[in-house]
């Protein structure tokens, strides 16, 4: 009876298919599986490899932006916090990962919900705190929509300007730029509202200085208008942290609570 | 042979009558491997055997008997199976068993999964490899009854602390699977929701016992217990799913998620 199945094919694709487009097609599928680097040099954008837009819906597709051992997420961490060198994305050109990126802002949503709701109570009198779970919503909507979009935004204003530049390696950028927020909010616990200012001032500059320098030296050749684009991220990477103090970490240690 | 049964499968459900005579015949005559080709002579209709709680279906005099015919193919059975379900087992037999049955048996899976994700046991053969027979049932219900337990205890905005902790939940689930086949791991997509979903069983627990007492201590010290517990059951099924230059970066997510819901429990209030 399997016999019969298989001749019972035989005759439909023999009849009506020709052989040699659906062999072109099968060998396309192979090849896109066995060279996942192929669509990932630098510069390149983050377009699919293969077999047009089914390949956006595969996870396996996204495999090269992960392509990072434990060893150098951690360096790049190390490089985020130094940033005294330009060279971050010349660094990560050749291996551009979102590992980092997105791990980083779902580090810091779920740590500034948290610390920031501790916060609160601490600076609270007793019974009178309440776990307010709006933070973690806004606190999702805000970093995961800033990583997202600005970066997007970059890219576009440097595609019109003439600048190359990859959009999966601004999105590494401005991923691992966040990451000095991490200890910042850990620090920001400590109900003392001067060091909340001085700890967050801090970790603003640092993280707005990374940005700066690497973007400067990534354009800097490229266009006359560059100091714009550098001090126009960098003054929405201290927009943001000044939105972060603001809504998570501002509690006056009165007789009740006040939330500005 | 097969194909006759898949044939007989899409008739009416006189045929489903015929089928539980011709299992009927079976397990009565072990030797005979094939099912019987003649159709015989037209029965007493009586309610569709797929609905076998509220009326009986065949007549009393078969109702023990029946039972026992349900029970031996499963075991012995020359059963010729057309697709399996999703633990295994023939088609035709889990439609027209007892609910009962159905639920016993998947009661029993989730236990079996839970022993064996969960429980601490140093003779376990290999502490990495997945679970054999995974389900979806007791993540379902774990995730369910965490999001229940926190929304009542909450004193405001009970839907808005069960949507997030539901979306948590599922949406880190997810994520986790995905994260681990993004950095080169291979492990089936839905199994690994099923372990993960498993490994929150120390949590609901203690959910559970942090009702009964309300002092932060007490709550501190037992969600940490839990979360230990937790992650040191999932750990190995996650470590040893990717390379092992990229082992860390695996199971941060993993530590992360459930020191969020952690976090969770410990915070309501």
């Amino acid at each position: 009876m399997s016999k019969g199945y298989h001749s019972l094919g035989d005759e439909i694709v023999s009849g009506s298919v020709p052989v040699a487009a659906s062999s072109d097609r099968v060998l396309q599928f192979q090849d896109s599986f066995s060279n996942p680097g192929s669509g990932s040099q630098g510069g390149a954008n983050g377009s699919s490899t293969g077999s047009g837009w089914q390949s956006y819906f595969n996870a396996v597709s996204y495999r090269p932006y992960f392509n990072v051992d434990t060893a150098d997420v951690v360096e790049r961490i190390r490089d985020s916090l130094f940033p005294f060198k330009g060279d971050f994305v010349e660094k990560t050109s050749h291996n551009p990962d979102m590992y980092g990126p997105f791990w980083i802002c779902s580090t810091l949503v779920f740590v500034t919900a948290a610390l920031g709701n501790f916060a609160a109570f601490l600076s609270a009198q007793s019974g009178s705190w309440h776990y307010d779970v709006n933070k973690v919503s806004w606190a999702a909507f805000m970093f995961y929509g800033y990583v997202a979009v600005i970066p997007l935004g970059l890219y576009f204003v440097l595609k019109y300007l003439g600048v190359v530049s990859g959009l999966v390696q601004l999105w590494c950028l401005y991923g691992y730029s966040l990451f000095v927020f991490i200890p910042a909010s850990f620090l920001c616990v400590v109900p003392w509202d001067i060091m909340r200012w001085a700890v967050v001032g801090v970790a603003a500059v640092m993280s707005a200085g990374f940005l700066a320098i690497n973007i400067r030296s990534h354009v800097k050749t490229a266009s006359e208008r560059w100091f714009l684009i550098v001090t126009s991220s960098a003054a929405l990477q201290l927009g943001l942290a000044l939105v972060v103090k603001l809504y998570f970490f501002t509690y006056f240690y009165h007789d009740s609570l006040v939330h500005v | 042979m097969s194909g006759m049964n898949n044939i007989d499968h899409n008739t009416s459900s006189q045929s489903d009558i015929d089928e539980i005579e011709s299992l009927f015949h079976i397990s009565v005559q072990p030797a005979a491997l094939e099912v019987p080709r003649s159709v015989p002579p037209a029965r007493k209709p009586s309610s569709p055997p797929r609905i076998p709680v509220s009326a009986p279906l065949l007549p009393p005099s078969f109702v023990s008997s029946s039972n026992q015919a349900f029970s031996t193919p499963v075991q012995s059975g020359p059963t010729p199976s057309t697709g399996a379900g999703f633990g295994g087992g023939p088609q035709y037999n889990t439609l027209t068993e007892p609910v009962r049955e159905t639920l016993k048996r998947d009661l029993l899976r989730v236990a079996t999964n839970l022993k064996d994700v969960v429980l601490p046991n140093p003779y376990r053969e290999d502490p990495g490899k997945a679970l054999r027979d995974w389900d979806l049932w007791g993540p379902f219900f774990f995730i369910i009854f965490l999001a229940l337990t926190l929304s009542y205890s909450a004193t405001e905005n009970k839907s808005k602390v069960f949507a997030v902790v539901f979306a948590t939940l599922s949406a880190g689930a997810i994520v986790l699977t995905l994260n681990v086949q993004l950095l080169g791991g291979s492990i089936i997509f839905f199994q690994s929701l099923s372990v993960l979903g498993y490994c929150l069983f120390p949590l609901d627990v203690s959910a559970l016992v942090c009702q009964v007492n309300n002092t932060k201590l007490f709550r501190s010290l037992v969600v940490l217990v839990a979360l230990a517990w937790s992650s040191w059951a999932a750990y190995p099924f996650v470590s040893t799913a990717v390379p092992s230059s990229r082992k860390a970066l695996a199971v941060y997510p993993v530590l992360l998620l459930y020191i969020t819901v952690g976090f969770l429990v410990l915070a309501n209030d």
